[in-house]
């Protein structure tokens, strides 16, 4: 790929995620607070912050990391980022975007059945409404 | 004192026992919970996309419909729920957007006037800590609680207004309101790992192992929640915590209007204590 060709699908993607997370990665100064907070951390396979430095340069890895499908949405790192900035609605940007291709990693059969019948209904609707297309 | 109620889906289902130990327990200090006529499931999570309205719309209609009830008050006791609910209001309250897409859909003209409260709001604002005291007996005396607040009641912080999203204290106030002992609890608004449980219940596992660790290391014999997810997590998990680990102990995890109920001495099928994994009837003698 060209390196245009590159810069021009970084912008597309910067473009879309703003759009979606209304926050601006640029404000990111690679502190690593977020990870240091994080839930999800010893899952996965990009700490937050190095997905905030993807988001920065538009790079689709961003987009295809495990770590977005491992987030519950604790909102931790949104409440310690000493920029301000919403890595919750940021990494929310990176699931919907898969979300609305169909590239989703949460489907009913994958769910161990005595486990469906035990938890709280809400754990089906919030699970499929963040993991599921 | 009448208060709409919304009690949200998962409380009519699995969290039978939230449902009537918060009715029991408010009706006990004179606050009536009057269900709301008409209700849907609230969404459970707020969107975090901002062009997703779709999904505010059902917290939209409960949070309309409750607004042409009582004195625009409405209470709901689910962490997901008042999240939501809460999160929702906000964003018709200081979003135009928002509050004309939401309306123009419903074919409403609500401009976020309900007034949303956590009963732990209720009992601390309406009641009243002096009042619970005298009416809460010794039951609870001695007993040592860690107070689980998780993600949802908290965060984010300037829209829920429940306190520090990091340290909130209205449980511990209710538990030495009740004559228990609050516990040093590092972990109290950590995250269980939520609905990940279905998605990577090792997730949920390692996180429910270190908050029921940090619960014990700080002296807990219980812990209170107001979250059925919570509950379920820190509750469910501690049978497979405990194969892997044998010197693990296993901690009681209530919702907080369960400890309210026992101190009040409500009648025992007010408050469900049998329905949890790890029994906690052995912490209140004679129930
Ligand atoms: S906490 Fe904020 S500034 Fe620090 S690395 Fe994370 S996103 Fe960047
Ligand atoms: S919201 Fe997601 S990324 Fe942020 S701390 Fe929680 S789990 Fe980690």
């Amino acid at each position: 790929m060209t390196t245009d060709l590159a810069s021009k699908m970084g912008q597309e993607l910067s473009g879309k995620i703003l759009e979606i997370s209304g926050q601006n990665p640029h404000l990111c100064m690679q502190c690593g607070t977020c990870s240091a907070s994080c839930t999800g951390i010893d899952l996965m396979d990009l700490l937050p912050r190095q997905v905030m430095r993807l988001i920065q340069l538009g790079n689709a890895r961003a987009l295809a990391c495990r770590s977005i499908w491992i987030c519950s949405t604790c909102l931790l790192c949104t409440a310690r980022c000493p920029r301000g900035i919403d890595i919750a609605r940021l990494m929310e940007a990176l699931r919907v975007i898969n979300l609305r291709k169909g590239n989703e990693v949460l489907a009913p059969e994958k769910i161990p059945v005595d486990l469906i019948k035990e938890v709280p209904q809400m754990a089906l609707t919030s699970g499929f409404r963040k993991l599921s297309a | 004192m009448r208060i709409p109620y919304f009690p949200g889906c998962t409380l009519y289902t699995k969290a039978r026992n939230l449902d009537n130990s918060t009715r029991a327990s408010l009706g006990a200090l004179g606050v009536e919970l009057a269900e709301l006529p008409q209700w849907t499931c609230c969404g459970t999570v707020f969107p975090l996309a901002q062009d997703n309205y779709m999904g505010m719309v059902a917290a939209a209609r409960i949070l309309a419909n409750a607004a042409k009830e009582g004195d625009g008050r409405l209470v709901t006791v689910c962490s997901f729920c008042y999240n939501v609910l809460k999160r929702v209001n906000y964003a018709i309250k200081n979003n135009p957007e928002a509050k004309n897409k939401l309306n123009t859909y419903l074919e409403e003209n609500y401009a976020g006037e309900t007034r949303l409260l956590h009963p732990l709001e209720v009992i601390r604002d309406e009641v009243g800590w002096e009042r619970i005291k005298s009416k809460a007996g010794e039951n609870l005396k001695g007993l040592k609680v860690a107070c689980y607040y998780g993600c949802l009641l908290t965060r984010p912080a300037q829209e829920m207004a429940f306190g520090d999203p990091e340290n909130p204290t209205v449980m511990e106030e209710l538990v030495c309101a009740l004559g228990a002992e609050p516990t040093v609890f590092p972990h109290k608004t950590k995250c269980c790992g939520s609905y990940q449980l279905l998605n990577s219940s090792e997730l949920v596992l390692s996180r429910v192992r270190e908050i029921l660790c940090s619960a014990a290391a700080h002296g807990a014999q219980a812990i209170i929640t107001s979250c059925p997810l919570c509950q379920f997590n820190l509750d469910w998990a501690q049978e497979k915590i405990e194969q892997n680990d044998p010197g693990f102990t296993k901690i009681p995890v209530l919702y907080f209007t369960q400890l309210l109920g026992a101190a009040l001495a409500l009648p025992a099928q007010n408050l469900g204590l049998e329905q949890h994994y790890v029994d906690p009837r052995p912490l209140f003698t004679g129930m």
